[in-house]
């Protein structure tokens, strides 16, 4: 009995999801009356995509925004059950290889050497730019080294200041919180950032590239572009049952835990739609970067993948 | 000395000639005419130019050709030359770590962060050691005199270098000359070692040190093309390899322990190869013994 309505209430969630994708295949057109002609969005806007849905390039971010601002309070509790906690793992080996922090035998003899500037991107929550910071402390020794959590959303924010208060950088200089969009970010100079972060991020930038030109600006000559993103899985069998886990499994775990579907169903739709490792390398060589080796690392298999870039040093 | 860019063991393009314009030739008959292409000895390849180092780095073959010099494993870019020469200079004070790469990218100009681009840390500053010093010895081998030179300085008997043993000559005088090149760094070799024989890092290492023994025969004039190809360098890549580890732990400053060594190998390998012989025609021996005793006893064979 319990077996059978528990198979009902699954059932209940698949159709219910799918009739909420459905869209008519062709737009609706009146003959008798001019409102196909009149509406605006038609053809003027550029379009870019929203999960698997085209939308305005205007009303991307505001989406985007919505989406976030309902997941920003069960975030890590939700990254932890969609990823079975292997995030933590990738974000620890991410922060260990970029290896923030001047080590003591570099600084020493060098008083000009100030630590590192950290910008993290669309680090709101603070995952990437506390485990930085821990990193920098406890392995380099450096008490310099500070981090600016930039973020789109003032929600994720929120929940960022919120949690540094648990944190020994809480109201000190070490750690620092803009609201920003990081397709141009005027307030911060050229040629000022030694290492810029997006971690899970970028995928829901509005124009990637601009984004990826204005890090080029920002970052100063030497300076190292990281970004650790979702990516395509390599091998086709562990690719079936990754993408069965991410469109059955994800949306219906984040309409239970933070009983919000649409937002974990644009994750995963967004996920999808972000390019292959190849390309988005080539995205980061476009913007002017240098791209160690490979240019990009696989994690589990390809699911997530850590891209850099190197700006160049030009010879004066 | 000359700059390291130019002697990092680089794909030898200048000894391929052009390949001769595609002729055709007609043959005059009743049949409908047919054209007879030449085929050119060498097949026309095209050789991209050095622009982007990721297509050179995935490109391999599994075969080797004269005509077609093996690539090189490693690319560098030009920062990335730039940054690790500079830390070369901080090796022996820092060793082969971290820090020396650090400290190099702060010299070439760059920036603390600037290491990423040496995915494998350390170990692309050893592999980077490694390439330099056998472009170092290649340029110097094939300068006019190196063996001569280095045969009076110290004191080998110049006439040698024409007999019979003259390739078992240079290979000793170029071993010895590898291991020389390490001496500022002697101390620090070690840790090296450690790194090289971590396990992700074994194909590379090895892949370096057959590269190496490849060019000190090749220096040497050796020329053989049978099974002796394979054991030939095995046995120089053992000894070398052998040598190096003795040569961390050499006290005397000119490194007459280790040269000592590497004499010792020679001979041994040499013993070792008469013996090898011996029993082979001690076998070949009892082999048509017993077949002519059986031959005369009536077997068909």
């Amino acid at each position: 009995m319990s077996t059978m309505s528990a198979r009902s209430a699954w059932r209940t969630l698949h159709y219910s999801a799918k009739r909420r994708a459905f869209q008519p295949s062709t737009p609706y057109r009146c003959f008798s009356c001019s409102r196909a002609s009149q509406d605006p969005k038609s053809d003027h806007e550029r379009m870019t995509h929203f999960g698997f849905r085209n939308v305005p390039e205007s009303e991307k971010e505001s989406r985007v925004g919505a989406v976030f601002s309902s997941v920003a309070s069960s975030y890590d509790q939700m990254n932890d059950l969609m990823s079975l906690g292997i995030h933590r793992l990738w974000k620890d080996h991410f922060v260990r290889s970029l290896n923030p922090g001047s080590p003591l035998s570099a600084r020493i003899n060098n008083p000009q050497q100030k630590g590192w500037n950290i910008l993290d991107i669309a680090g709101g929550t603070g995952d990437i730019a506390f485990r930085m910071l821990d990193h920098a402390t406890n392995i380099n020794h450096d008490i310099e080294t500070r981090v600016t959590i930039s973020d789109i959303n003032a929600d994720m924010l929120a929940e960022g200041r919120k949690r540094s208060i648990d944190t020994p950088y809480y109201n000190t200089s070490r750690l620092d919180f803009i609201e920003a969009n990081a397709e141009s970010m005027p307030h911060i100079p050229s040629n000022s950032v030694d290492l810029y972060t997006v971690v899970f991020g970028i995928r829901n930038f509005t124009d990637k590239q601009a984004a990826l030109n204005e890090a080029f600006r920002v970052l100063k000559p030497g300076g190292v572009f990281a970004c650790m993103e979702f990516s395509k899985v390599d091998n086709p069998v562990f690719d079936a049952v990754y993408k069965r886990w991410n469109f059955s499994a994800i949306p219906l775990i984040g309409q239970l835990v933070a009983g919000d579907r649409d937002s974990y169903q644009y994750l995963v739709e967004s996920i999808e739609r972000f390019p292959s490792q190849e390309e988005f390398k080539g995205m980061i060589q476009k913007a002017g970067f240098m791209a160690p080796g490979r240019g990009y690392e696989n994690l589990t298999g390809g699911i997530a993948a850590i891209h850099k870039g190197i700006k160049p040093v030009t010879k004066a | 000395m000359p700059p390291i860019t130019r002697l990092l063991p680089r794909k030898q393009l200048t000894s391929l000639k052009p390949t001769p314009p595609t002729r055709y030739l007609t043959t005059s008959s009743i049949r409908p005419t047919r054209q007879i292409k030449t085929q050119p000895l060498i097949s026309p390849r095209t050789h991209p130019t050095r622009t982007s180092t990721s297509t050179l780095q995935t490109r391999s073959r599994s075969y080797h050709s004269s005509l077609h010099p093996s690539l090189p494993p490693h690319a560098y870019t030009n920062s990335q030359i730039a940054i690790l020469e500079a830390s070369l200079s901080h090796v022996p004070t820092h060793g082969f770590t971290h820090a020396s790469l650090t400290l190099g990218a702060r010299d070439a100009g760059f920036l603390d962060v600037s290491v990423q681009l040496f995915p494998r840390g350390e170990f692309d500053l050893i592999l980077f050691y490694l390439a330099s010093r056998r472009g170092l010895l290649r340029a110097k081998a094939e300068s006019e005199d190196f063996f001569r030179e280095f045969a009076t300085k110290n004191g080998i008997d110049a006439s040698s270098l024409e007999g019979k043993e003259k390739v078992d000559v240079k290979i000793k005088m170029l071993i010895l000359e590898r291991l020389r090149m390490n001496d500022n760094i002697r101390d620090q070799w070690s840790d090296a070692l450690a790194q090289m024989s971590l396990l992700g890092n074994i194909p590379l290492s090895i892949a370096e040190l057959h590269a190496l023994s490849n060019d000190i025969l090749n220096l040497a004039g050796d020329e053989s093309v049978d099974a002796s190809w394979y054991t030939r360098r095995a046995a120089v890549g053992a000894i070398y390899a052998s040598a190096e580890v003795v040569m961390t732990r050499d006290t005397t400053g000119d490194m007459s322990e280790t040269a000592e060594f590497v004499e010792r190998r020679f001979e041994d390998r040499d013993i070792l190869s008469k013996k090898v012989e011996v029993i082979g025609q001690c076998f070949s021996f009892w082999g048509n013994t017993v077949l002519g005793v059986g031959r005369s006893y009536g077997l068909k064979v």
